[in-house]
């Protein structure tokens, strides 16, 4: 019996096929100018775990690739995939919200489900997930699989995932966390050493996610928004550390005047060439007492700011607080605190359409020289200035001066040599960020593991060692770890 | 192919995958409510824009060579609402015109001779007969102009004379009462939209010059349409006719202008003396009336002279309406799908607060009196004896069929 027979016995035949335009409509994600098209030779969409594991066992025996999607959103090449014969596993129709525990402050969920899904149902409750700065039409589960560290909330911190249920390839089931011990998955450290961290950042590698519990956030009813302009990277970091130091902030995020703080304010027509280059969004959240409190001493720095940039002796590096129309200030909550849905408008900047991106991890520190980098090899490889772009979301608890760095190229897809340029500068810039230091990749983007795996020294073989005990018959979906 | 296909290429580029097209604005409700009909019955990603995308460009690209079940699903089981465009164009501003390049992907497969049977006999029934149901019967005697030189010239289309004729007889009806003199067509050929919308371009044309024909001859200055297809058709796909091309609900709310309506809007349906309904009603923008030709404001100032304060606004709505499921050829290929649209309408009319769902269009009606129809039958199947009811099923109106009835004459 084919595979398509065996795996439609599992799921029933509506949800497997080989159809070849229904594969073709997998074969590509934005990110088609780095991981070229190619089509699974099979989509199967399973309804529940048991039939993700079954799946899974007749894969394995039949050594065919397996590469995991969920909702296919903002994958950037990782569900596309590699080997001929693969079976891509479509989990959108496991999309259940097992539970939204109130008490302890936690929701757990299968791979189909969508920010948006779940802050419907948290919000009943005054909850939040962390968002990530995507689209909310991605997958909770996978987001936090992927890397687990957001930040359109600084104040949610990184780790927001306690713990997962993972079916292997030979159809066993890993629990992490608490989870391996009872029936309370709201702790991530269990028995021996922190599997939920081990598993996690490689996604599709291991096995299939089938639910995870993750940490949910409180909504406050108290919110102050603060907007502030700098002329450059240097001096705005000298307020994000203050802000990071004394923890007053829920959402800090610095963003260049020509694409994230259209985004953030929601519209297109505002004269944002006017404003400082770079403009600081702050938001200040918390209850009765604790809020008033938190907002008064942020003003308070901000207007330092304001003062030192007015003074003779500052160089002119400090802040200059902006006065915008009140409904740019919700629209910054709803995107930092509800799910980026408008903001995603940057994907039509000046009509281009499309967005490239390298996600890293580095110190405050390294702000101001992270965005020269960027300009320098962006304008090197040919990308006009005014495609380039940047943004900083800190984290808390601030150890290390930990923040997402972004370094955005807003670009026309089909305009001839787009593609070269951008190849070109990915393989010059994730060689100068190593060399500068950062802490890490946002995810494993296409090109950026061979660089990265000839630094770590042995950790890599082991790695790869440690794949191949879960995996040994290589079916997960490894990519350039192979 | 009417587009050039490296600008069918470059249109395809630009699509980044977010999805957030399948979903209705989120913020500031916070509430996830699906506005793909197609991705959300089917599943698959090809059923939703993004993987349709794909679909084209893998076939301009030559990677799809041969038809298959999935390809002609993918493709015709989508209802071309539009919905997918009006949120990525609000969202990013990009004019990606998608139910425009899904038509022109059903074009290709035509050329290719990739078509579903279904299609390729309603246009075999058009030749035929002139109409897309293969009727010969002509629509009621009583359908004739009332004057052969009349400035008003009732379009009547092939769904309201065959399939729910009690919206052209509220029509004509509404013409009398306010005694208008009217042309209707005694050679009233099909508009040709089902063909253009299948993608049968070429079949079209003999629809297209006929119809252009004798409408220029019939000396009339304004056609009205109860059908936003056929209404749609004209604007798009005709010739410039020299003529006013208006929907029923714009003519009825034009009716106001300048004749001292009851507060002087422009599209306030205000000079029409109606007798108020006294039920509660929610108003279903149809695809081609609303996404297709902004005509928003007109069916609701008319709603509202009949149902006055009870009018309800259902969550999805204007741009971001659900579609009832029948349109692009969906009906009469994926009539279980059509009608699973159609059914959310209800549910969500129903949640509105509504006793019935009023639409514009004879395809939005015949389309949701049927899936209305068969939830009630549903519900009384499952209703155990002596438990409460939940009420009557929903009923399905178009709105000249409830000015129709409440109608008096033209306010003084």
């Amino acid at each position: 019996m084919n595979f398509l027979k065996l795996v439609q016995g599992v799921v029933g035949e509506e949800n497997a096929t080989s159809d070849r335009a229904i594969c073709a409509s997998y074969s590509r994600d934005q990110h088609w100018h780095f991981v070229p098209a190619k089509n699974p030779a099979f989509v199967v969409r399973p309804g529940d775990k048991e039939e993700v594991r079954e799946v899974l066992v007749l894969a394995n025996r039949e050594k065919v690739p397996v590469v995991p999607y969920s909702t296919g959103i903002n994958v950037r090449g990782l569900a596309i995939p590699v080997h001929e014969g693969s079976v891509l596993l479509d989990l959108s129709r496991m999309n259940r919200i097992l539970e939204v525990n109130p008490e302890m402050k936690t929701a757990t969920v299968e791979p189909g489900v969508t920010f948006g899904m779940l802050l419907e149902e948290t919000r009943k409750h005054k909850l939040r997930p962390a968002f990530p700065d995507a689209p909310l039409t991605v997958s909770v589960l996978v987001n936090y699989y992927l890397r687990g560290i957001y930040q359109t909330s600084a104040a949610d911190g990184h780790d927001h995932t306690l713990s997962y249920e993972m079916i292997l390839p030979n159809g066993e089931t890993l629990k992490t966390g608490s989870r391996s011990l009872s029936e309370m998955p709201y702790f991530r450290y269990g028995v021996g050493p922190d599997f939920t961290g081990v598993f996690s950042a490689h996604p599709g590698t291991c096995g299939v996610v089938t639910e995870l519990t993750a940490k949910l956030y409180r909504l406050y009813d108290n919110r102050k928004v603060y907007f502030v302009g700098f002329d450059e990277v240097g001096a705005a970091t000298k307020v994000i550390y203050n802000l990071m130091n004394d923890e007053l902030a829920a959402s800090i995020r610095l963003v260049d005047n020509q694409s994230w703080l259209k985004g953030i304010c929601g519209t297109f027509d505002f004269p944002y060439e006017e404003l400082p280059k770079f403009v600081l969004c702050v938001l200040v959240e918390g209850v009765d007492g604790i809020f008033e409190a938190k907002a008064k001493l942020v003003q308070e720095y901000l207007a330092d700011s304001a003062d030192s940039a007015d003074s003779a002796d500052s160089g002119g590096t400090g802040g200059r607080v902006l006065e915008f129309p009140a409904e740019f200030a919700r629209t910054f909550e709803e995107e930092s605190l509800g799910g980026a849905e408008k903001s995603c408008m940057v994907f039509g900047l000046q009509g281009r359409g499309n967005y490239h991106c390298i996600g890293l991890y580095g110190p405050l520190t390294l702000a101001a020289e992270y965005y020269a980098l960027h300009e320098k090899t962006a304008l090197e490889v040919g990308i006009p200035q005014d495609h380039v772009h940047f943004y900083i979301d800190p984290i808390y608890s601030f150890h290390g001066q930990l923040c997402y760095f972004e370094l955005d190229v807003f670009y026309d897809g089909s305009e001839p040599g787009a593609g070269e340029k951008l190849r070109n500068y990915n393989a010059k810039q994730f060689q100068r960020l190593l060399d500068l230091g950062i802490y890490g990749w946002f995810r494993p983007y296409a090109g950026i593991i061979e660089p990265t795996v000839e630094r770590i020294g042995h950790l890599a073989e082991v790695w790869k060692k440690f794949l191949r005990v879960l995996d040994p018959n290589e079916i997960m979906n490894r990519g350039k770890l192979l | 192919m009417g587009q050039e296909r490296e600008e069918i290429l470059s249109a395809i580029q630009h699509c980044v995958k977010c999805k957030l097209c399948s979903i209705a604005n989120f913020h500031p409700a916070e509430e996830w409510q699906p506005l793909c009909p197609s991705g959300e019955f089917y599943g698959y990603q090809a059923f939703y824009a993004p993987g349709k995308l794909e679909i084209f460009r893998e076939i301009l690209e030559g990677g799809l060579t041969e038809s298959s079940e999935g390809l002609l699903k993918s493709v015709y089981a989508c209802t071309l609402c539009g919905a997918c465009y009006e949120k990525c164009r609000q969202v990013t501003s990009v004019e990606m015109r998608l139910p425009e390049l899904f038509e022109e992907l059903r074009g290709e497969l035509v050329r290719k001779g990739w078509s579903l049977s279904v299609h390729r006999e309603i246009a075999e029934k058009i030749k035929e007969t002139r109409n897309a149901y293969g009727e010969r019967q002509k629509y009621r005697d009583g359908a004739k102009s009332t004057n052969e030189n009349a400035e008003v010239l009732y379009f009547i289309g092939c769904t309201a004379r065959y399939r729910v004729p009690e919206i052209a007889d509220a029509m004509l009806e509404i013409f009398d009462k306010l005694g208008i003199k009217y042309q209707v067509l005694g050679e009233e050929w099909c508009c040709g939209s089902v063909l253009l919308r299948t993608g049968q371009v070429e079949a079209a044309k003999e629809l297209v010059a006929h119809n252009s024909e004798v409408i220029k001859n019939s000396g009339a200055k304004t056609v009205v349409f109860t059908c936003p297809g056929c209404l749609n058709t004209f604007k798009k796909n005709y010739p410039e006719l020299g003529v006013e091309l208006v929907h029923s609900t714009q003519f009825l709310a034009g009716l106001g202008e300048g004749e001292g309506g009851s507060d002087g809007d422009e599209s306030s349906g205000g000079g029409l003396e109606v007798k108020k309904l006294g039920m509660a009603v929610a108003y279903h923008d149809p695809c081609h009336l609303g996404r297709d030709l902004g005509i928003y404001e007109e069916p609701r100032a008319v709603l509202k002279e009949v149902a006055g304060e009870k009018v309800k606004e259902m969550k999805r709505e204007r741009e971001q309406a659900w579609c009832c499921g029948s349109g692009g050829g969906v009906k009469s290929a994926f009539d279980e799908f059509a009608l699973w649209c159609a059914g959310e309408r209800v549910k969500e009319a129903r949640a509105a607060g509504a006793e019935a769902l009023v639409s514009a269009c004879p395809f939005c009606k015949r389309n949701l009196k049927e899936a209305a129809e068969r939830e009630a039958e549903e519900r009384e199947e499952t209703e155990k004896e002596g438990e409460e009811k939940e009420g009557k099923g929903m009923k399905i109106y178009d709105v000249v069929e409830l000015v129709s009835k409440g109608l008096e004459g033209r306010r003084k």
